[in-house]
């Protein structure tokens, strides 16, 4: 029988785990320029089609500046829909997910691994998008507090990540469902969290759809981030936005752990782990 | 190839290509999935319109723009990851590439099964569309969907699905020969006609260069004859466009892109026969 591991040697295990899952994104992700280049260049498409057509309809410029915010905080919801959410999936179809099942750590340090090589990727990302948003359509941005923004931005992807965490565990066992789900939550999250809006919480955008909005942690984020950049808002302005995220992480982390025991409990007893091609 | 051969293997695609895609769930939820997505896509440039305060008439102009995106969308992204899924995920493309004179019908028939979902999503997001803005929010916009001329609509729609087949088949073709533009090809292209096919703007608010580009497309004429067999003008005091003249545009276009389509399909088919490409398999 093996011998049993401290807490402290089982920490650092499921550390390393995390680090080296993060790793294999970094590179995977990176290795192809022309990827990377039309990671950025895409999302340009989509967003100068909104701010074409907030110019065409008399909008002033600062709803241009929000719709490249939003912009870039989608490359965070496709990166968790399609790198978190769908992973178990795809590790599955490519016989991966065994050997993740089998390796003596948590299956939550893989997907923190996961989740932080996404958010870097994604960030990278998210930044040329914003930047060659800025210098393509020339809009304006009113930062007072840099520092606040970041935080903002932080608390915003560990929300989403954790939710990304408990899609991945909830789509452990799909098929083909989870690419169909996949999809299904693209646009629908676009409209809800207000992406390509001027502003989300406000008397424009009805109080059924703004209570939806808020059940993503993206939604929130978003707003307080566009308050404090284009706005010019300072702490006064967001620290509800703030403790939303802070409570969205507190609830959707130990959720998406128990739903990955318990799926992966279902998963053993149907024999549904190694199921490929459904 | 007789005819009779080739309608039959394309029939046998589309069948497979419809179990694939439907059977993964129960038909109310797959015609939810199939109307969400437009949907959503439409209630974001709506909500922008309405913000903006812009009339009725161009929320009417974007309502069917948008719908009959869903054509663009369905085809590009089903047809930009056909080879992807059939030769990585089922390992089916060989085996389709060594029977007879299949390949050919086998990609019509699937992309025919994105045609037939993005006429699922065009019907039911006018219908909704419909329901919603005039129905729910009484804005009487002038949409009216039993005044549409069918004589104009019907050959505006099989010209402009020819023409997204013929773009899908390039993308099929690129595909056959690469590994690693699956992912990103089919979001590349329908962005590209997103923003220059006049689907939620004219394309007189493109920069002049620009708008070079868009007079070019397939699906600058294709949405132009749909709105025109509506009834709807252009928005602002943009001058009405010419049926006849938009359909004629729309024909040629299609044709160049049929014959584009079908030559890099067979460049692509012979490289990848040279290099054995057609079982080549990637991880990621």
């Amino acid at each position: 029988m093996l011998p049993e591991l401290s807490i402290r040697d089982d920490l650092l295990n499921n550390l390393r785990a995390a680090y080296a899952r993060m790793w294999v994104r970094l590179r995977g992700a990176n290795r192809d320029p022309t990827a990377l280049v039309a990671e950025i260049g895409l999302p340009i498409l989509t967003i100068g089609a909104y701010v074409i057509l907030y110019r065409a309809i008399g909008f002033p410029a600062t709803a241009g500046a929000a719709v490249i915010i939003g912009g870039a905080m989608i490359a965070f919801w496709t990166n968790v829909l399609w790198n978190m959410s769908s992973q178990w999936f795809w590790e599955r179809e490519q016989g991966n997910l065994e050997m993740y099942l089998v390796a003596p750590v948590s299956r939550m340090s893989i997907l923190l691994g996961m989740a932080m090589g996404g958010g870097l990727n994604t960030a990278l990302r998210a930044l040329g998008i914003v930047l060659l948003g800025i210098f393509i359509f020339q809009v304006p941005f009113q930062l007072k507090e840099p520092l606040l923004v970041g935080v903002v931005f932080v608390l915003t992807l560990v929300a989403l990540y954790a939710l990304g965490m408990l899609f991945a565990s909830l789509f452990m066992l799909y098929g083909r469902e989870a690419w169909n789900t996949a999809n299904l939550l693209q646009e629908p999250v676009y409209f809800l969290s207000g992406a390509y809006f001027p502003g989300f919480y406000g008397p424009i955008v009805p109080l059924a759809i703004q209570a939806a909005g808020s059940l993503i942690p993206m939604t929130i984020g978003l707003d307080a981030i566009r308050r404090l950049a284009i706005g010019g808002g300072d702490i006064s302005s967001v620290w509800l936005h703030i403790i939303a995220l802070v409570a969205c992480t507190l609830i959707l982390f130990p959720i998406a752990r128990r739903t990955l025991n318990y799926m992966e409990s279902l998963g053993k007893k149907e024999g549904r782990l190694t199921l490929r091609w459904q | 190839m007789a005819i009779a051969d080739f309608v039959k293997s394309a029939r046998e695609s589309f069948w497979v290509g419809w179990k694939i895609e439907s059977n993964w769930t129960d038909p109310v939820l797959f015609a939810t999935y199939q109307i969400i997505r437009p949907l959503a896509s439409l209630m974001i440039v709506g909500f922008i319109v309405i913000l903006g305060a812009a009339t009725s008439q161009y929320l009417a102009w974007v309502i069917v723009g948008s719908a009959f995106y869903a054509y663009v969308l369905q085809v590009m992204l089903g047809m930009a990851i056909l080879v992807f899924v059939d030769r990585n995920r089922y390992e089916v493309l060989k085996n389709i590439y060594i029977s007879p004179g299949t390949l050919h019908p086998y990609v019509i028939g699937r992309g025919l099964v994105s045609v037939l979902n993005g006429t699922i999503s065009v019907v039911l997001t006018l219908l909704f569309s419909v329901a919603i803005f005039n129905g729910l929010l009484h804005m009487n916009i002038p949409l009216d969907l039993l005044g549409v001329n069918l004589l104009m609509l019907l050959p505006a729609v099989v010209l402009g699905i020819i023409s997204l087949l013929a773009i899908g088949y390039m993308l099929c073709a690129v595909n056959i020969v690469s590994n690693r533009m699956e992912f990103i090809l089919g979001d590349s292209v329908s962005g590209v006609f997103f923003l220059l096919g006049g689907v939620i703007f004219p394309i007189s608010f493109l920069p002049e260069q620009i708008q070079r580009i868009s007079n070019a497309l397939p699906v600058t004429y294709f949405l132009n004859t749909v709105r025109e067999s509506f009834g709807l003008l252009p928005p602002g005091n943009l001058p009405p466009g010419n049926y006849m003249s938009d359909l004629g545009i729309l024909g040629l276009t299609t044709l160049a892109a049929l014959i584009l389509g079908v030559s890099v399909f067979r460049l692509a088919e012979r490289r990848a026969k040279r290099l054995g490409l057609f079982d080549r398999k990637s991880e990621y």
